[in-house]
This record gives C-alpha cells, structure tokens and sequence, in this order.
C-alpha cells in the first residue's frame, strides 16, 4: 500500500487549524510553557531566598558579640603638670574621654587634655600646716569620690564634678573639685598613731564612710551623714564613729561596700579580714580568709562596680574574684572565691574596675595590661604598654579609653579599647555561671535590672527548657488526642459526618492565638487554680466514661442500634461527655472538701509543690487546644489516603478493623504521622502569644507541671521593645532568635528526613 | 445453527488434547450454595435472584461482561461488601450449610475461611516473611518456629520459596508483579481457608507471571475450593472446571466448563463466549 496524501474520505477535510495559525499556537505556547516555568522556579528561589535572608539578618545583628576585643596604644601624652614633680597618686578619664585629672601626691589636681596633654586647670587641696600627704584613697569609680590622708592623721575627701555648658552651641566641660564633707580636713577618730597606709571613702546607704588603717593595724572609720536644711540651705553633718579591733599585721588595703555591712581589711601577708559593720557599736571579726597561697602576697585588691565582688591581685601575677556566699544553713556570709583569671606575667600593680558593668583593667610589673571579665570569666586581652611597672590605669565611663601611667616614664599612654560585648561567651550563654550573690553556679536568665551596677544574666537555657517545656506539654495534651481523633475520623466515621468532623477541626486552627492566650491567661488560670480537682477527675472519668459507654452501646439490642447509622456512633459520645464534664465540674468542690481540705491549691502548697497560677498545665491545655488542628488534619489526611486494596487485603485475611488499624493502616501512614507531630512540635515551639499571656513569664529551670516557663518567642516579644538597640542585650536577643529559628529549621529537617525514609520503607503502590 | 455450529467447533479447539470427562454439579460434593441472592447498591439491584452451588476442590469461574455484578457476587461470599455502606442484601449463601449471613456470625472468622486475592497486588509494606505471616499473626501465632515453618510451607506452595528465600527480609515492594501476585495469595492460604476467592487475578500481570499463577490455580484446587472471576475466557477455558456466565446481574447459564464453551444452551452465552456480544 502506498502512503496516501491526502487524509482517509470518511474522516473528511482537516478541521484543524491551518499550518500558519498552528505554527503561530505553537510559539505562544512554548512561550506560556516558558513563562510559567520560569515564574514558578523564580517563585521558589524567592521563597528560598526570603529564608536565607532571615538567616542572614539575624546572623548580622548577632555577629558584633563574635567581634574579637581590641586594645592597643593609641597616643601617647606627656605626664602633665611639669612644675610639680610629685608622684601620681591616681588618674581619672571623663565620660566623653577628653578629660584626663591627675591626683599628685603633693595635692595638686591636675585637669588636661587626653589628646594631647595640655593642661586646662589645676588645683591645690588645701594641707594642714606642715603636713605632707602620706595616703590615698578612694570610692567606688562612679562616685568620683577621692581622699587625701595626712600626716597628722586628718583626712579630706573630694569629688570631681564634671560640668557641662553650651556656649555658642559648643559642648564645654569644666572639670570642679568638690567638698562633700566641708573644705576642712577631718578626722576619723583619735588615739590613732602610726601612718595611713590605706584609706577608703564610700557614699553608701546612710551617707559618707570614711575609714583608714595603719601601718600598725588599727583601723579607724566614721560614718558621716549629711542633712541639708530646707530652709536655710545649710548642710548640717552628723558624725558616728566606729570602733574596730585592730589587725596583728599592717593594714595594707582597706575596702567598705557600698551597703556600709562589711568593710575588708587586707594585711601585707594576703589574709583578709571581714568585719560585720551593721552594727555601728559592736564592729565584729567574722572571719579571716587567705586571699592567696603561701609565700604570695596580694599587691592589688578593688571592688568591681556594685562593690560586692573583691577583685585580688597577687604578686605572682595572679587574678581572682572574690564575693561573699551566704552559708544556707548557718545564715553567715563567707568571702568565697569565685573564679580566677588568666594570669599576668608580673605581680598586678592596678586593678582599674569598668563603670557599667563587670569587667576590668589589670596593670602588672612587666608593663602588661590585661582586659578581664568578670560574669563570663575571661580574660580578653592583654597588651605589653611598657617595659616598666604600671602604676596607675584610669578607664572611661564609657570603657572605650584608657589612660596608663607607667613608674619609670614620663608619658601617659592612652589606650584604644573596643569591647562592646564582653559578658556573651559560650559558657555564659549555655554554661552555669556563678553570678555575684548567688550561692552555687546557675542558670539564670535575668536582662536587667533598676540598678546600674547590676549584673546582667544572660544564660539561654532557661529560655530554651521554657520553650521545650511548653511545646511538651502542649504535645502531650494533643499528640494523643489529635492522632486518636485522626483516625476514628479517617476510619471508621461514615462519610458524611466525616464532611462535617473535619473542616470544623481545622477550622480551629484558624481561632488567632491572641485569644487562646487572653483566655487561658484571664479566665482559666485562675478558674483551675480554685478548682484544681477538675482537672484530675476529668482525666480519670473521661476517658473511663467514655469507654464505658462504649463498652455499654455494644452490648444494647442490635434493632435498638440500628437506630444510628454505622459511622454515626461517635456523635453518641457528645452528650456522654457533656455529661461527664459536667459530673467532674461538680464534684470537684465536694473532692477538696473530702480529701484536700477544701482547697487542693493550698494542699498542694502544704506538702511542697510550688503552684503558680500561671503555669505548664495552663500553657499546655491552652498551646495543646492550638496544636491540635495541625496535627489532626495532617494525620487524617494520611490516614485517610492509606490505599483501599491494603485495608481490604488485611480484612480478607481475617483482620478485625481494629487489627487492621494497627497492622497496616498505622504502619503505612507512619510518615504522614510522623511529620504531622513534628510539625506540630515546630508550631508549639514557636508559638508566642499563648506562652506571652498563660506563662507567667518567668524563666526558670524545671519542668514542674504547676510552674510557669518563660519560652524563646515570648521572651523576644516581651524584652524587644525595651531594649536598647545595640547594646549587649539587643544582640542576645537576636541570638535567641536565631536559636528559635535553628531550632524549628533542625526540627523540620529531621522531621522531613525521617518522612522521607519512613515513605521509602513504607510507600504503598 | 449453522452459527452455533462454527462456534462450537471454534471453541473445542480451547479444549483441543484434553482428555476429560463432562462433570455433573450432581456429582459433586457442594462446598457453598447460594440461594435467592439479591444485592443492592441504594436503589440499584446489582445481583438478581442468584441460585447455585459451589463444588468442593474444583475451579469455578464467572464470566461476563464489565459491570454484569460477578465481582459483586465473589465478594459476598465473604462479605467484603459489608464494606460499603449502602449495600443491602437479601437471600442465604451456606458454607457448610452454615448461612454466612446469619446475625452473630464472626465475619473476621469467616474471612480466615474464605480468602481472596486482587485483581492488583496488594502486599503490604512489610517484609516478605512478615506478609505471609501477618494473618497467622492475626490468629494469635506469634512462635517463631510455628511461623517459619507455614512461611516456608506457604511461599513453597506457590512456588515462591526458591525465588525469595534469600530475602524473606527486604521489602515485598521489591518482587515483580507476578511474585508480589503469589506472595499474595501465599499470604492467602497460610491461614489455611477452605475457599479462595480469585477477583481477576492476573489482569495486571504478563503472560508469562499469568502462566505461572495459572499452573498454581491448578494445583491449589487439590486442597481448595477455587472461585475465580476472569475477563479471559481462554482463561476460564484453561483453568476451571465450571463455569458461570453473568449478565446484568443474573446467572445467565452455569455449566461444566468444557460444556458450557462447546456447547452453550443458551443464546445470550453463545454469544458472549464468541465475541459477537454488544
């Protein structure tokens, strides 16, 4: 047969389009076809691309607490004040880091530039006649509180003011001098003979404490309160003085903290010892502590900001911070050692403490400075400024300058410093850190504080156990129930009844959060706190009830059954458990009135459970009620798509339905289950607004049913919008946040991994 | 006539060399009677006054066209259609006499009795030792040593053993069709039923896995009585000894198998097994 060229007579003349207008189709075709597959690839790398950027953000925001610390030499200025000779007695830096003031030890105050050293003022204390300053103390650096000690045993404390004027637009600062307890020297008590050898002033609770020891250990200190008149303007100072015993050996550094309860006193040989001062009358010893081994002595000691943690340097060049830990069982405080630091390679000379927060400037004998810090127990840095002894270290309020004085040179260095986020080290992020006050290492989340001196805790793990915390008990409420309700629905409901079942299930998913919580948070937590059986008795009658039901509608006269349609059975159980609801609520006041003592809450409290009325449990019905839809819908959907021809199969064998459930319809929807769980364990890990309202918030470490939890996300939506941008706790916050984020992302990863190799094992044709 | 006469003689040639007698239901020992049956989908009747009787330890097939209910029918001998919701049923089917539509009747027990293999294979995703096992398991039999032996009996019995005994382990996704096919209905007689029920057992499978399910059907019928139901009249012609042609719902003529295809009594078969129906 030949090939005819035109088409068979019985289908007729072509119908189709002529070759022009197909061939014309074809491109228009190719180019939708082209359209759309490029729109849709360039869809999915967008939505790719939107995650990498959260990713990125968040990286970036965190990035700054990765920076390394940097210190270095940055000018030097000559040590000012050529015509007075005297040694330095002390450096100080302003808080705009211009100002430099050297203390001499002739009593002049020299104000200069700490750009290039020229003097701007100078002022001379006043001396007693014929008296030479023989010591020096001062306050804790906040304060800007000094003294000058005397030769003949009288003391004057001084402040420098900082003022600040504006003339023609120009920010000018005038550096004062200032006389809190009058422009006369004072004295702190008589009788005393022998040299100071140490001296302190605090400005504490109460007023002005100014102590001094001598070379021969005694040890005098007053407490001066100052009233100022309302109507005169007159400052009125009342004195008390303190009567302590003195020390065997000379007093080389003498410490008060700022509450005026213990004043430290440290010899030549290194033992501190610790007077109990609450009592003015009746100073006692409480104990002696060996601040370092034998055959070291302690060369540098100061307070950090707050003056609760002892700094002690050593002369073997060793650092370690001290602070006192009450003894639960005796209530007596103990000077414990906290931690140590990297050590220098000289003995320390200086210890210069940070303003704001918990770090300082260690000077030693070779000429090294190191940078410490105190929470997160590291030693940042540490720069070789001289081959000589420093002397002495003045650091800015702001801890981004530092001026050093080195013994044997006639210039200041100044020092460069970038350290904007010391406190976040691994182990203080996620490791137990022994914070100041505490009485073991914790984990204790806690950003801030009224206080300036306050030490900020910033560990995340009370925030992540909060998290897992919630999402468990969340979890452990709905995985059973949304799972088992899964299946019913998918199995054995009549179809109809199916059609309504579902879409109202998931349409719980759509109730906003917000509400949830406002709910759980307003109504239920305190509801459950005054009726606190319900919950018990529900979750033993329940489910026993219902089953008994069951039990009882299977055992009812088959024409009495046929009543209801197969696959209706279910709606039976609605007024059973309306009814058992209601049985539980009830009886709950005649529960704690029969076994509770009326109140199951109190009961609770009586035999050492703690109970917040905002707790897990309320998180976890209120989370759990949230998660249910996801996990139903996602379950129904694999269960129900488990194909006919195995179902069929496992009944054509034999199988019961219920055999049949969990011989192959389980096993085949076992990836669609899984997924369905570990989504919803991503959904309860990031969910914020229930956690916000029903937590209470607090982060704590434990996974106590009746206690609250303060999770990632609440903690996000809660401290965010308080904090300041940039700072330290800013950038932690965007570190949870990225935690959070890795969290879920791992989370769905591995749930999507183990789905995949479950459908690869499990995979019906 | 003459039509019935080339039919006939083109149908003998489906017979050509065997050598066997024309059987008589009366001669028979009966397995299942079926009495009166009429089935229902809501408002629609799919089965119409169906009558007959199984014999014991022989082939039976149901032929017809698409839709003419023999499907249905098998499925009612274990109750397989209690599945869909709006399927009635009236009339008796006795298995022994015992009517398995009686109230009280075990139907998973009944199931164990009368078991039934696809048209498409349908293993579960299990091992291959687990899927024979699993309806053992069913019945409480969980001895390793019971179960090894009735895998090893069961997948012998199909002629499965040699071809997976290697790997009675991995996945029975991983068996051809026609392996997964015997799998199937070795899984079927582990439990030891009286009945198989065969729905189109081999429309999914190539000549050659269709050959060897077909030799198996020959020898099975040693020991069990064999229902099978069949789009391929060769193939009722090939493997069973009584056929039932169906139409619409109604037993059209059930017959000797050799008879029914050489010498039809009634029009309406005629015309099917020739091929000139619709």
């Amino acid at each position: 047969m030949s090939a005819t060229p035109h088409p068979p007579a019985i289908l007729g003349p072509s119908l189709l389009p002529n070759p022009e207008r197909r061939q014309k189709l074809r491109k228009t075709r190719a180019f939708r076809d082209g359209l759309s597959r490029h729109g849709v690839g360039a869809a999915g790398v967008g939505v790719i691309l939107a995650l990498a950027l959260i990713f990125v953000y968040l990286f970036y925001e965190t990035s700054p607490l990765l920076k390394p610390v940097s210190m270095e030499v940055a000018t030097e200025v000559t040590v000012p004040g050529d015509d007075d000779l005297a040694p330095t007695v002390h450096l100080t830096l302003d808080r705009f880091e211009t100002i430099g003031g050297r203390f001499s030890a002739s009593g002049v105050i020299t104000f200069f530039s700490a750009d290039n050293g020229r003097i701007l003022s100078r002022k001379q204390v006043t001396l007693p006649d014929g008296a030479t300053v023989t010591a020096f103390g001062r306050s804790e650096s906040r304060k800007s509180l000094f003294v000058y000690g005397f030769s003949d045993g009288s003391m004057l404390p001084l402040r420098v003011d900082y003022e600040q004027t504006f003339p023609q637009g120009v920010r000018v600062i005038t550096p004062m001098l200032a006389f809190p307890l009058g422009d006369e020297p004072i004295r702190v008590s008589g009788g005393i003979t022998g040299n100071y050898s140490a001296l302190t002033l605090v400005d504490g609770r109460g007023g002005y404490v100014v102590a001094g020891g001598t070379d021969r250990g005694a040890i005098a200190m007053a407490l001066f309160s100052t009233r100022t008149n309302m109507f005169t303007g007159a400052v009125e100072i009342s004195r008390e003085d303190y009567n302590l015993p003195a020390i065997p050996r000379p007093v080389q550094q003498l410490l008060v903290n700022e509450s005026l309860r213990n004043l430290f006193a440290i010899d030549d040989q290194g033992t501190l010892y610790n007077f109990d001062i609450i009592d003015g009358n009746n100073p006692r010893l409480v104990e002696q502590v060996d601040l370092v081994p034998e055959g070291v002595t302690v060369t540098a000691a100061e307070f950090l900001v707050g003056s609760r943690s002892l700094i002690v340097g050593g002369s073997d060049g060793s650092l370690s911070q001290w602070f006192l830990v009450r003894d639960e069982e005796t209530g007596i405080s103990h000077m414990t050692r906290i931690r140590g630091f990297r050590a220098q390679p000289g003995a320390i000379t200086f210890i210069e403490p940070e303003y704001s927060r918990k770090g300082f400037l260690a000077g030693d004998a070779t000429g090294a400075v190191g940078l410490h810090y105190a929470t997160s127990s590291v030693s940042l840095k540490q720069i070789q400024v001289a081959d000589g002894p420093i002397s002495r270290i003045a650091i800015s309020p702001i801890n981004s300058r530092a001026l050093v004085k080195t013994e044997d040179s006639a210039a200041l260095q100044v020092l460069a410093i970038d350290n904007p986020h010391p406190q976040t080290s691994l182990s203080g992020l996620w490791g137990k850190v022994w914070y100041e006050g505490r009485g073991q290492p914790e984990f204790i989340w806690q950003s801030s504080s009224a206080d300036d001196a306050f030490e900020s805790k910033l560990s995340l793990v009370p925030l992540t156990i909060g998290t897992l915390k919630a999402a468990l008990f969340a979890m452990l409420l709905a995985t059973p129930l949304a799972i088992m309700g899964a299946i019913y629905t998918a199995y054995f409901m009549s179809q109809p009844m199916r059609r309504i079942v579902k879409p109202s299930i998931e349409l719980m998913e759509a109730l906003p959060t917000v509400i949830l919580g406002f709910l759980a948070g307003i109504w239920l937590a305190p509801y459950i706190e005054n009726n606190l059986p319900i919950l018990f008795v529900g979750l033993l009658l329940i489910p026993f009830g219902v089953l008994v039901a069951g039990f009882a509608w299977s055992r009812l006269p088959q024409n009495f059954r046929n009543f209801v349609p197969p696959g209706w059975e279910g709606a039976l159980l609605i007024p059973v458990v309306i009814a058992l609801g209601w049985i539980t609520v009830t009886s709950s006041p005649w529960i704690e009135l029969a076994f509770f003592n009326g109140s199951m809450r109190q009961w609770l409290t009586d035999v050492g459970i703690p109970y917040d009325q905002r707790n897990a449990l309320i998180v976890g019905l209120a989370m759990g009620f949230a998660v249910i839809p996801t996990i139903f819908s996602i379950t129904e959907d694999a269960v129900f798509n488990v194909p006919r021809h195995l179902t069929q199969g496992s009944l054509a064998l034999g199988a019961t339905p219920w055999q049949t459930v969990v011989g192959v319809v389980l096993l085949t929807a076992s990836p669609g289950i899984f997924s369905a769980v570990m989504i919803g364990f991503g959904r309860a890990v990031g969910e914020t607004m229930i956690v916000l309202m029903a937590s209470g918030n607090s982060p704590i470490v434990n996974f106590n049913l009746f206690e609250g939890m303060r999770t990632l996300a609440a903690n996000i939506a809660v401290e965010l919008p308080e904090t300041a941008v940039g700072s330290t706790h800013f950038r932690v916050l965007f570190l949870s946040a990225l935690v959070l984020l890795v969290f879920t992302f791992v989370i769905n990863t591995v749930a999507e991994v183990v789905r995949q190799r479950l459908r690869q094992r499990y995979a019906s044709l | 006539m003459s039509q019935t006469h080339t039919a006939t003689s083109m149908n003998a040639n489906l017979f050509a060399g065997v050598d066997r007698q024309i059987r008589s239901l009366s001669d028979e020992e009966i397995t299942i009677s079926v009495e009166n049956l009429n089935l229902y989908y809501g408002k629609d009747q799919a089965l119409k006054s169906v009558t007959m009787v199984i014999p014991a330890k022989r082939v039976t097939a149901f032929i017809g066209p698409s839709g003419c209910g023999k499907s249905t029918l098998l499925r009612c001998f274990n109750r397989m259609n209690d599945l869909v919701d709006i399927c009635r049923i009236e009339g008796k089917i006795n298995l022994h006499g015992e009517n398995i539509y009686r109230k009280g009747i075990d139907v998973a027990e009944l199931r164990r009795r009368v078991g039934m293999v696809f048209q498409k294979p349908n293993p579960f995703p299990k091992s291959v030792y687990e899927n024979v096992a699993y309806g053992l398991r069913l019945q409480g039999v969980n001895e390793k040593k019971v179960l090894d032996e009735v895998v090893e009996r069961s997948l012998k019995a199909v002629a499965l053993w040699d071809e997976v005994k290697d790997r009675l382990q991995s996945n029975a996704f991983g068996l051809s069709g026609g392996q997964q096919q015997r799998l199937v209905i070795a899984r079927a007689i582990a439990i030891e039923p009286e009945v198989i029920l065969l729905d189109e057992p081999t429309s999914a499978l190539d000549p050659i896995s269709t050959a060897k399910i077909e030799e198996l059907i020959e020898e099975l019928k040693v020991k069990y009585t064999i229902l099978i139901v069949t789009h391929n009249m060769q193939q009722a012609a090939r493997v069973s000894d009584y056929t039932a042609y169906m139409y619409l719902g109604e037993m059209v003529e059930y017959a000797d198998t050799m008879h029914l295809f050489t010498n039809p009594a009634q029009k309406a078969t005629e015309d099917y097994i020739t091929g000139r129906y619709g």
